[in-house]
């Protein structure tokens, strides 16, 4: 079913608001930014548009897939399920943006802007059904993200994270194009529904060619998640740039990344034929090594952001295997890894950001008798870390557990016991916080001013969902459950 | 009349220049340059396979969007070298040394 495009737009509020606000707050800043008062007004507008829209996405889930746009973009329960995240992400990094003092203060309405572009790339990626809409959500997030990465203009390390990031995205990029435009050769078409059904009719031959270039296509989704064999920009550009920006990127990005690249699978290689076997045995070997490469390089470092940047690549390791069992128990995982997350780094980010504010670096030392200042604090960074982990009861432990379950349940056993191993080597360096926390002395005693009363509140408010979703989780996998990738 | 497959080959030779250059250049500049080989390749490949085989609009949309971002990279790239010029007075990349373990 085929709607005009007016008729679209009416399904489509959510992208609508999220543009609009950006163009608003564009407005807003070359206005009013000069003050101190214009400032918090252009807050409130970008935290009241991002709150209308996930209103308005929370309100408008439901059970059947919508095409919209002649069937190029398609709004289904899984792309209404991760814009949600995507913008409570978005809603998170604009506070810790509010607070940090990483970026400077006449910037930080760039920073609104930019992020709210970004959040729009990634919901059109969320979401895309054709093959231009995916490159033009990976470009829409990649160029806001360079601008993002070398936001501290007069810092070395940012602009040289944002010139890693920009040339390794273009080449990303440029590889992923060159595998599309092979497979639209081959296909002849770009729309997602259509490819599907072509792929399962193809001769030998036709396969041979299309084995390679989808190779080549995963490069442009590999290098937004950050798995393995794109994954090297990944620790430079999160330690370069500014900390509100790393938390940003360590999330939306990597979200509407995975999301895209659950759709492409689900779509395309249903099917069990040549080009169904190399997909998934590509994906089992980048999920392995990304995983591996992830933990074990967080094990040396001694800067906490860099530590959690190849945390991220784990994690991503981690969703990757909930692709390549190909089915709902697979999406299902994959949105409820994603949920939970988004809260664990959150509260990590944060806390990091405050400590890092005060002494000008955030090296794990920093952290030391943290438990003996601010115990609060200290709870929730040793909640979070647990749940980092994967340790019960907490809710990282239930989303670890449901993407091994999807895998086992596929038989891959080699996977999973990998991805269990995996956990066991990230417990060295999440555990290594903690231990520092309580039983280090205190460096010095004065105040981290970050940590007033509200920030503490805040970071307690994010901490309850992870010790709540581990225990209550059946709640968010019902709902998850019910967000399927629904193939028109 | 050239055949599809001379297009097919000009646009993998210009792929594979590009890798090379985005490889064994140092130079910022050039390397944006390389990227604008290999984003060029794959538009040529779309023009030309609509051409001779998909008689519909598809491939030249795409290439028509990949000319406008390929633009709006390097708009941003080039903005991005001209910074890391201003920090560090060279557009090598050998000199991008801050981040590292």
């Amino acid at each position: 079913m085929h709607l005009s495009y007016l008729a679209s737009l009416g399904h489509y509020l959510p992208e609508l608001i999220v543009c609009l606000t950006m163009v608003g707050l564009l407005i807003l800043e070359a206005t009013y930014d000069k003050h101190e008062r214009g400032r918090g007004m252009l807050y409130s507008a970008a935290v009241i548009g991002l709150f209308v829209a996930f209103c308005i996405s929370v309100g408008s889930l439901t059970d059947q897939a919508q095409p919209l746009f002649t069937n190029s973009v398609v709004i289904d329960p899984f792309s209404g399920f991760l814009k949600i995240i995507m913008i409570l992400g978005t809603l998170g990094a604009v506070y810790l943006a509010a607070q940090s003092k990483d970026i400077y203060s006449e910037m930080k309405a760039e920073f609104v802007i930019l992020a709210t572009g970004v959040l729009m790339g990634g919901m059109l990626l969320a979401s895309a059904n054709n093959m231009l809409i995916l490159y033009l959500g990976i470009e829409t997030l990649s160029i806001l993200s360079y601008a993002l990465a070398s936001f501290r203009k007069a810092d070395e390390r940012s602009s040289e994270a944002g010139l890693k990031y920009a040339l390794y995205g273009g080449v990303s990029a440029g590889i992923m194009l060159f595998g599309m435009s092979h497979i639209f050769g081959v296909v002849g078409t770009i729309q997602f529904s259509e490819m599907g059904a072509r792929l399962s009719e193809l001769s030998g031959t036709q396969i041979a060619i299309l084995a390679p270039s989808f190779f080549m296509f995963f490069a442009g989704l590999g290098y937004k998640l950050a798995c393995a064999p794109f994954h090297m920009w990944t620790p430079d550009v999160y330690e370069g740039s500014p900390l509100p920006v790393t938390a940003f990127f360590a999330i939306v990005p990597k979200l509407a990344a995975i999301g895209a690249l659950t759709r492409v699978t689900m779509v395309f290689f249903q099917d069990v034929n040549a080009l169904h076997h190399s997909w998934i045995a590509l994906l089992q070997v980048v999920a392995i090594i990304t995983m591996t490469v992830g933990n074990v390089g967080a094990i040396g470092q001694r800067s906490i952001k860099r530590m959690l940047a190849y945390s991220s690549i784990g994690h991503a390791g981690m969703m990757l295997m909930g692709v390549v069992v190909i089915n709902e128990l697979g999406a299902r995982a994959i949105l409820f890894y994603g949920a939970t997350y988004l809260f664990m780094t959150l509260v990590a980010f944060l806390i990091t950001s405050f400590v890092q504010d005060k002494y000008g670096n955030d090296h794990f030392e920093r952290f030391n008798g943290f438990i003996y200042r601010y115990p609060l604090m200290a709870i929730a960074m040793s909640v979070v870390m647990f749940s980092l982990a994967g340790i019960p009861p907490l809710s990282g432990f239930v989303a670890k557990f449901n993407i091994l379950a999807a895998v086992i349940e596929k038989k891959y056993y080699v996977l999973a016991i990998i991805g269990g191993l995996n956990s066991v080597i990230s417990l060295y360096y999440y555990l290594k916080i903690v231990r520092l926390m309580v039983f280090k002395d205190v460096e010095s005693d004065e105040n981290i001013e970050g940590l007033g009363f509200v920030n503490q509140a805040v970071i307690l408010g994010l901490t309850v969902p992870v010790l709540l979703l581990g225990v209550f989780w059946s709640k968010l996998i019902s709902l998850a459950g019910a967000a399927k990738i629904l193939i028109q | 009349m050239a055949s599809l497959y001379s297009y097919l080959f000009l646009s993998f030779f210009m792929f594979v220049i590009g890798m090379a250059v985005m490889i064994a250049r140092k130079n910022v500049i050039a390397m944006l340059l390389g990227i604008e080989l290999i984003l060029n390749a794959a538009a040529l490949n779309f023009v030309a396979y609509t051409r001779f085989i998909n008689q519909n609009l598809d491939g030249h949309i795409m290439s028509l969007f990949i000319i406008v971002i390929a633009a709006a990279e390097a708009a941003v790239g080039l903005a991005i070298v001209i910074r890391f010029f201003q920090v560090r007075e060279s557009i090598h990349v050998d000199d991008a040394t801050q981040l590292q373990a």
